[in-house]
């Protein structure tokens, strides 16, 4: 008797420890592969945090980084003319300092259309590295001499990747870069010339938000600080989904471990009845039990999440090994965070998930002693759940980074266990109505169901949610990240071509034609500059989000459209009819009405050449910029702008084997600049890789809660089963009528919830597709059909591994233990 | 052997594992029940009695010796085969009841009829609850019913297949002795309308008068026939 308690008292510790275990690795893996993920984003910067201004950097910022012992590189960026000899070219000019890039590697070749390599250092003193565009528009060589300002410069290398060139779309020229110290001898930079200085910053993640801290706290006019989190917008959107994806098995697996504790703690609750109405008998008031309890649950909770803690940490040590070169670089060292919420989350969610429960051992009475069936433990499992949820929502939102997505998946959750719940009790009302129709067996299995109505529901819901949490990680998530992956299919556009003339664009199509590429979309571009928004004037110190100073301080590139990008998405609003494409609105980008505190009915001043327009936000939308196709903040109907000065933007893929024909057509039309995006394609593909081989992985960990939720589950019926298998051999059941009965029983629990819980799979995995990753997703039947099978399946055989001893043993001493 | 033996129990010897080291709690039993029978075995609490019913029954095994139960020795075979020997042919009425609570009390008492596939099985179960006196209780669950009911649904499930043998191991410990009396009656009454033979656990002498012999149990031996 005693040696049994012993026995169920471990299953709640390894319950308990299992679920800290999955949150634990789960957690400290996706912390760890985020902050890396972080660290690929700011190779993007070449640095961990920039600062932007429009003077030179400060001494006191210079004092501070050298005070806190971060590296730091200045480079200063503005455009001027090349010359060589007759011919000249306006440049994107980038002057560096020793040590740029401080993150990432800048890729440069000897010339053009020879192999690259990362490069070693800087310029030299007296040389340039360029685009190969530029080479070919100077009609000129490696080698040879280029003028810039009153400075001659020798042609040293090619560039073919700059890291933090990212969204080059804004530039307009190609690329010269020289070293810093030749700077003041081109007498290009005078007080007053429009450079931008860059002050680039890396080290320490702690030191770094010293930094920043004490940044923000001078309150500088004109000063942008940047970081890998506002970066160019196409990394952003892939590293958003991936941390999505992270953040999403993170709380699942935290879900699915507050259903495995909650039944664990029933199991427990539900053993000690006989203890605390005995305890009543020999005088412990209500209180002395609430204590002895209490301290045994914090005790247990404790001892579990420890266990679990430490398997956690060793668990996704384990799987860092299993995928090397998971990320660029080394993975940095778990911190301790995760260990302290597990540990907390542990005991947390043991104390949350058995609170209801323990309150009820209290009001146990003294006369069970004598009839067992009083006090039984009541099946007011909504009570149960939304303590549980509530206890649940309350780690979710400490833990959680974010807050949209913890309100997803715990909405998304209630609403699921309330369906489940009302579906199951339903159909084993309906199940439980058909009993005397099938035999003895059979009518034995579906009995012991319908009987336990209540808690076989809570069973079937704590099933259902495993099935559904197994279901959505391992089917629904292919389809997902699928959907992610085709995002960026193979012949995604790798170039841009920007500053085509109106009357080029005839021409240009021509050219597209001879290529045999297939007709380009040529977007209209007018530049404009945002000057008032509802009549007040804006400036970029009125806005705290540097995104927002940003659009600011830049002209704005408006462009017009008769009807939606499929890559587009409208969110609010309307788009315009025919009749109104001559109207003065316009449509917004989300997170550029969001940065600017926009919303629909604003009315935008914008300053285009020297006349001024302003336009009324007729709708907000959103956009997948990594659709790699031209795509703006700002679209107004095209008839609104005719007559204003424009310029054409189109994207298009060229294989790397072929990329000597845009030579050709940039020789064509020299005022048109070919912007490559070739290599940030590239990083973005790899990165999106990554993410998936990692999630491949967490999700694994999240499969294995499940799977303890299931096992959970199953036990909580396993003292009784023990009981109806003792007696039914006492009456001279045989091992296959033993067998047919208990798989009855576990068929019809394993398909009402594989049922309902792919049901739910289903559901959810629409919901988070359609309206958290604004990807595509289909529904498929054999989804369903896989979740009832597979729940059948495991409910099955874990039952049935779960009771098969007993039909060996003799019966005498479970007859013994009432 | 006796030639008319329905159980025959030949140096039944219990050991079980204690945190004293091995406990001998059946010492050296021999005995046999003739075909009809009725015997009492009777003795102290502790002294053994409810250990050798479940090794006679076959739900449990010696440590030494052998049972032979309705010709099969019951040593001799596999838990499955000793669960086919009990089938129908063995009733059991147990201190606790030992009801399904999630069965009602008819589908309790179909229970073994549908086990030895009984072509109708409800109309005997009926039948049998009528016949214990519980024709108005028939779809109530054990938890709805009183100890003595639940003994009342647990007789009538241990004669609901005309079994050769009931064992009983107390029936009445869990009861009152006005409810006990009529448990013990409605025992004996069936017993003899069936011609079942009885093995009964009882601690009251009472009880054991009413039996054709007794058996006395002193830690773990036997001390002979009690007349
Ligand atoms: N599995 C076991 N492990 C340890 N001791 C056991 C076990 N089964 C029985 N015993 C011990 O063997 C002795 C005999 O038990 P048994 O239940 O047969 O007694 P009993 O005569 O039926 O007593 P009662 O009249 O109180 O029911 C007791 O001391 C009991 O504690
Ligand atoms: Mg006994």
């Amino acid at each position: 008797m005693r040696q049994r308690r012993a026995g169920d008292l471990k299953v709640v510790i390894a319950a308990l420890a299992v679920a800290v275990a999955a949150l634990v690795s789960v957690m400290t893996f996706a912390d760890r592969l985020q902050r890396a993920l972080k660290f690929q984003g700011s190779e993007l910067l070449a640095a961990d945090l920039v600062v932007r201004s429009h003077d030179p950097s400060k001494s006191e910022w210079t004092a501070e980084i050298s005070r806190l012992g971060l590296q730091s590189a200045r480079t200063v960026n503005f455009r001027s003319v090349v010359m060589r000899g007759e011919d000249s070219q306006l440049a994107e000019v980038k002057a560096v300092e020793e040590g740029y890039p401080l993150r990432g590697r800048l890729r440069v070749a000897a010339d053009i259309n020879l192999e690259d390599a990362p490069a070693t250092g800087i310029p030299p003193v007296g040389t340039v590295w360029v685009d190969g565009q530029l080479i070919v528009l100077l009609n000129t060589a490696v080698g040879e001499r280029v003028n810039l300002g009153s400075q001659q410069f020798v042609i040293d290398k090619v560039i073919t990747l700059e890291p933090d060139r990212g969204g080059a779309v804004f530039a307009i020229a190609p690329r010269l870069m020289l070293n810093i110290a030749d700077l003041s001898s081109t007498g290009l930079i005078q007080p007053g010339s429009l450079a931008s200085y860059r002050l680039l910053i890396a080290g320490d993640v702690s030191l770094i938000n010293t930094f920043r801290d004490w940044m923000r706290k001078r309150e500088e006019v004109g000063v942008v600080l940047q970081d890998a989190s506002n970066a160019q917008p196409r990394f952003r959107t892939a590293l958003d989904k991936g941390e999505q994806f992270l953040g999403l098995a993170t709380l699942v697996s935290m879900l699915l471990a507050g259903v495995a504790i909650a039944r664990a703690a029933r199991n427990y609750a539900q053993r000690h009845l006989d203890t605390v109405a005995l305890m009543r008998c020999v005088g412990a008031t209500q209180r002395k039990i609430l204590e002895v309890f209490t301290i045994q649950i914090l005790v247990l909770g404790t001892v579990g999440s420890i266990i679990g803690c430490t398997v956690g940490y060793a668990a996704q040590q384990v799987f860092v090994y299993l995928i090397p070169g998971l990320v660029a670089g080394d993975l940095p060292w778990p911190s301790l965070m995760p260990a302290v919420i597990g540990l907390a989350a542990g005991v947390i969610t043991l104390v949350g998930f058995a609170a209801p429960i323990i309150l009820r051992l209290r009001g146990v009475p003294p006369l069970r002693v004598l009839r067992r069936e009083l006090g039984a433990l009541p099946n007011h499992i909504a009570a149960v759940y939304i303590t549980a949820m509530l206890t649940l929502a309350a780690l979710v939102f400490w833990v959680g980074r974010d807050l949209m997505l913890a309100s997803y998946v715990l909405g998304g959750s209630l609403t699921t266990i309330i369906l489940l719940a009302t579906l199951s009790y339903l159909l084993i009302q309906l199940v439980s109505r058909m009993r005397w129709g099938v035999g003895v067996t059979w009518r034995f299995g579906i009995a012991a169901l319908a009987r336990r109505a209540g808690s076989s529901t809570g069973q079937i819901v704590a099933i259902g949610i495993g099935v559904m949490a197994i279901l959505l990680l391992t089917l629904v998530r292919t389809d997902l990240l699928q959907a992610w992956r085709t995002n960026l299919p193979p012949e995604t556009p790798n170039h841009f071509l920007i500053n085509i003339q109106p009357g080029q664009l005839t021409d240009i199509e021509g050219f597209f034609r001879e290529q045999q590429w297939p007709k380009p979309h040529l977007r209209p571009i007018v530049r404009a500059r945002l000057i008032a928004i509802n009549d007040k004037s804006v400036r970029p110190q009125d806005f705290q989000d540097p995104f927002a100073q940003r659009v600011i301080q830049r002209a704005a590139n408006l462009s017009w459209m008769e009807s939606l990008q499929s890559d587009n998405k409208l969110v609010a609003g309307s788009w315009w009819r025919v009749q109104e494409r001559a109207l003065p609105l316009v449509s917004v980008e989300q997170q550029y009405a969001e940065a600017l505190e926009l919303k629909l009915g604003d009315r935008l001043k914008y300053q285009i050449a020297d006349q001024e327009i302003t336009v009324t936000i007729s709708n907000l939308r959103t956009v997948a910029w990594d659709s790699f196709r031209p795509n703006f903040f700002l679209l107004v109907p095209p008839a609104l702008l005719n007559g204003y000065p424009a310029s054409y933007i189109t994207s298009l893929y060229v294989p790397r084997s072929r990329a000597h024909h845009l030579s050709a057509l940039i020789k064509k039309f020299p005022n048109v600049t070919n912007i490559d995006v070739d290599a940030l394609l590239q990083q973005v593909r790899r990165l999106i890789d990554r993410v998936n081989s990692v999630l491949e992985y967490i999700f694994l960990f999240t499969v294995l809660a499940g799977i303890v939720v299931l096992y959970a589950a199953i036990q909580t019926t396993q003292g009784e089963r023990r009981q109806e298998v003792a007696i039914l051999r006492t009456l001279g059941a045989t091992r296959r009528q033993l067998f047919i009965g208990m798989v009855s029983e576990f068929v019809v629990m394993g398909v009402l919830a594989g049922g309902v819980g792919a049901l739910a799979a289903m559901m959810t995995g629409y919901a988070i597709s359609e309206y958290l990753l604004s990807i595509p997703y289909r529904l498929h039947i054999s989804t369903w059909l896989v979740g009832v099978g597979a729940a059948v399946t495991i409910v099955t055989a874990a039952g049935i591994l779960g009771t098969y001893r007993l039909w060996r043993t003799p019966p005498w001493h479970i007859l013994r233990e009432n | 052997m006796t030639p008319d033996a329905i159980v025959q129990a030949e140096a039944l010897t219990k050991q079980v594992q204690s945190p004293e080291g091995m406990l001998t709690i059946l010492n050296d039993v021999s005995m046999s029940v003739r075909r009809g029978e009725t015997l009492a075995v009777v003795g102290v609490s502790g002294s053994g009695k409810s250990t050798l019913l479940g090794l006679l029954a076959g739900l449990d095994v010696p440590t030494a010796g052998r049972v032979i139960l309705n010709g099969t020795d019951l040593s001799q075979v596999n838990e499955d085969e000793r669960a086919r020997v009990r089938a129908g042919r063995i009733g059991f009425v147990f201190q606790n009841f030992q009801l399904l609570p999630s069965l009602t009390a008819i589908e309790n008492v179909m229970l073994p009829l549908e086990l030895t596939g009984c072509p109708l099985p409800e109309k005997e179960a009926r039948a049998g609850l009528t016949r214990v006196g519980l024709a108005d209780r028939i779809a109530h669950y054990p938890s709805q019913l009183s100890g003595g009911e639940q003994q009342r649904v647990a007789i009538a499930r241990a004669f609901a297949t005309n079994p050769q043998i009931l064992f009983a191991d107390e029936p009445t410990g869990n009861l009152d002795e006005k409810t006990g009396g009529r448990i013990i009656d409605l025992l004996f009454d069936l017993n003899r309308e069936r011609d079942t033979t009885l093995i009964l656990v009882t601690h009251d002498r009472a009880i054991g008068i009413r039996c054709d012999r007794r058996l006395e149990l002193s830690a773990g031996r036997l001390l002979g026939a009690l007349n």
